[in-house]
Parts: C-alpha cells; structure tokens; sequence
C-alpha cells in the first residue's frame, strides 16, 4: 500500500523530470541542505536560550519573536525541496531504515510544537517575567536539540544506506555500487 | 609538499575506511557543527541585512555569537580535514572539492576581515547590507560545493 503510493509519486512527471534532470536534482539538494544548515542554526541558538546556555543579556522574547519568521520561512523552503527529492525517488526511499528514523523524527518535530507551542514558544514574554527559566521551557529546548540533531544525522545517513547485500549496513555515498538515493545519475 | 598519493595511506583513513560508521559519523559531525557556524553567521547577516533583530546592533550579536561560531568552524573544518583524508586522492581530483575548498577559504577570511569589521563599527546602512549580502553568498557557495563533490565524486 505505502509502496505502490511512493511509486506513484514517483511516477508523476514533475518527480520524473527532477529524477531524470542534469542539474535540477544537485540544485533543489543544494537549497534543501543550504535551509537546513541556516534554519537549523537558527533553531539551535533558540534553543540554547531556552536552556539558559547563550545570549543570557538578551531577553527570550527577542530571541525566540526575533527569529521566528526566518524559522518558519526556512522550514517551508527545506520541506518543500526535501518533499520534492523524497517524491522523484520515493520507491528507493522505502526500504530505507534511515528515511524512516528521520521521518519518525519529523512526526515528533510536530509533537513537540503541538505540546510546547502554547505552553513555551507562543508566551516567551511570560519565561522572561519569571526569576528563573521555567522547566518546561528548558524541557522544550533539550528536546528540540536532541531532535533536530536526529533528524539531521539520519537525513544524512539516508544517502549511506545500501540494500544491496549489505542489508542495514552502510558504505560512503559515492562508492557505493548501485544509485542510491541522493546520489546523482 | 605531500602529494595525494602520498597521503592517501594514513591513520585516519585507516580508521575511517576500515570502520562501518567512522565515515559516517564524521560526516554528521561536520554537517550539525556547520550548521552552528552558519546559523549564528546567518543571525549576524539577517542584522546587517535590516531583516531581523531591529532593536539590537550588529556588534552586539557579533559579540553574543562569536564563540559558536567558532566553536562551530573549527569542528567542521576538523572534521572536514578527516574526511578529506579518507580518500584525498577522490578529493583532489574533484573541481567541485576545490570550488568548496576556495569558498570555504575565502569565506572564512571574509568573515574575520571585512565581516567582523563592519559587523563590530557603526557602518552605513548600504555598506552593511553589501557585506551581510556577500557573506550569504559565499557561505551558500560552501554548501554547494560541499554538496557536489558528493553528488558528483
């Protein structure tokens, strides 16, 4: 069932076109992985108020307020690019361990801003009001890195991932045998 | 100077070629410790730029980020460097290795000359988005690299 639907993604022409293209494929990885390492940075100095850890002079409000649109907007660009390199390879993605620790991951991103949106992120000028960082709010920044970090490390790892006989085994990338996924053709 | 092939035998490619997951997870500490660099780079930049952070000047973001930053190129570059000696024969015959390796020079360099220097003084406005706008780019420049040598090794 969850096959034969990434097989249709796979098969629709604007996934076949990225799949089949010279350059188009490096550049939409390229902007997926440029968003990642801006948006992720972004998060982690968010998170590293939270913990109380850096930028102490400056209050959570400005930080986490300060920052949030350029989350948001990095989140919709590397969603978007990384939707668009799952969906032109999605077959090769399914046997994957790793796609499906990330994708795991992810569904826990969305946890953790169902639960601490409203509690942390949506009242930052409450946490600054307070003598010292709450709990909940430190809780929301450790999980958040510990996250964030997973689902980087497997995002990358997904490209390691080589079923041909070697089961759950990894080999770099760029020697491996067959095409694998994030590989260019 | 060593050449590649001399290099290309060595402790770290022992280690990184003969363990399952050396290789990998020095490359998961070079991509996480980059996006550190990058992202408190990027604070300064989107500062500079006018686009974030109005009530607070770019030295001051300069002054709350710089230990990150650093803390975050140098793991990437040393974790760069072992990964680089896994196969440095792979690396050196790369165009786009040597396209990263000059944006990486030139945006480290850039970063501590003219970046630091505007980012800490009271330049114009003009002056500063030209310089958070090349410091974007540049780092942009690095990923792209970075991400072809892989993609087309």
């Amino acid at each position: 069932m969850i096959l034969e639907l990434f097989q249709w993604l796979q098969s629709l022409s604007f996934m076949t076109f990225i799949r089949e293209s010279g350059l188009e494929y490096p550049i939409v990885m390229s902007t997926h992985l440029t968003c990642i390492a801006i948006f992720g940075g972004l998060i982690v100095i968010t998170d590293l108020r939270l913990l109380g850890w850096a930028f102490k002079d400056k209050s959570i409000a400005d930080v986490v307020n300060g920052l949030r649109w350029w989350k948001r907007v990095g989140f919709i660009i590397m969603f978007s690019m990384g939707f668009t390199l799952f969906g032109s390879k999605a077959a090769e993605y399914y046997p994957n361990p790793y796609f499906w620790i990330k994708m795991s991951f992810l569904v826990l991103v969305l946890i953790h801003a169902i639960i601490f949106r409203p509690i942390v992120y949506n009242h930052p000028e409450e946490l600054d009001a307070s003598p010292v960082i709450p709990t909940r709010a430190k809780v929301a920044g450790a999980l958040s890195l510990i996250i964030w970090t997973t689902v980087l490390c497997n995002g990358r790892l997904i490209g390691y991932y080589e079923p041909k006989n070697r089961g759950f085994s990894i080999s770099k990338p760029h020697e491996q045998e067959s095409a694998s996924v994030g590989r260019l053709r | 100077m060593a050449s590649p092939a001399l290099l290309q035998s060595n402790a770290i490619a022992d280690l990184l070629n003969n363990t399952e997951w050396g290789f990998a997870v020095a490359e998961c500490f070079h991509i996480v410790f980059f996006g550190v660099a990058i992202g408190t780079i990027m604070i300064v930049d989107l500062r500079l730029l006018g686009l974030a952070f109005p009530r607070t000047t770019s030295a001051k973001l300069l002054q709350d980020t710089w230990v990150y930053t650093l803390i975050g190129l140098a793991v990437t570059v040393l974790a760069g460097m072992a990964l680089f000696l896994s196969d440095p024969r792979m690396y050196y015959l790369s165009q786009w290795f040597r396209f990263k390796a000059t944006a990486l020079l030139v945006a480290i360099l850039y970063n501590y000359t003219v970046h630091y220097k505007v980012a800490s003084s009271s330049s114009s406005t003009g002056v500063c988005v030209v310089v958070g706008a090349i410091s974007v780019l540049l780092w942009v420049s690095v990923v792209t690299g970075g991400l072809f040598v892989g993609l087309l090794a």
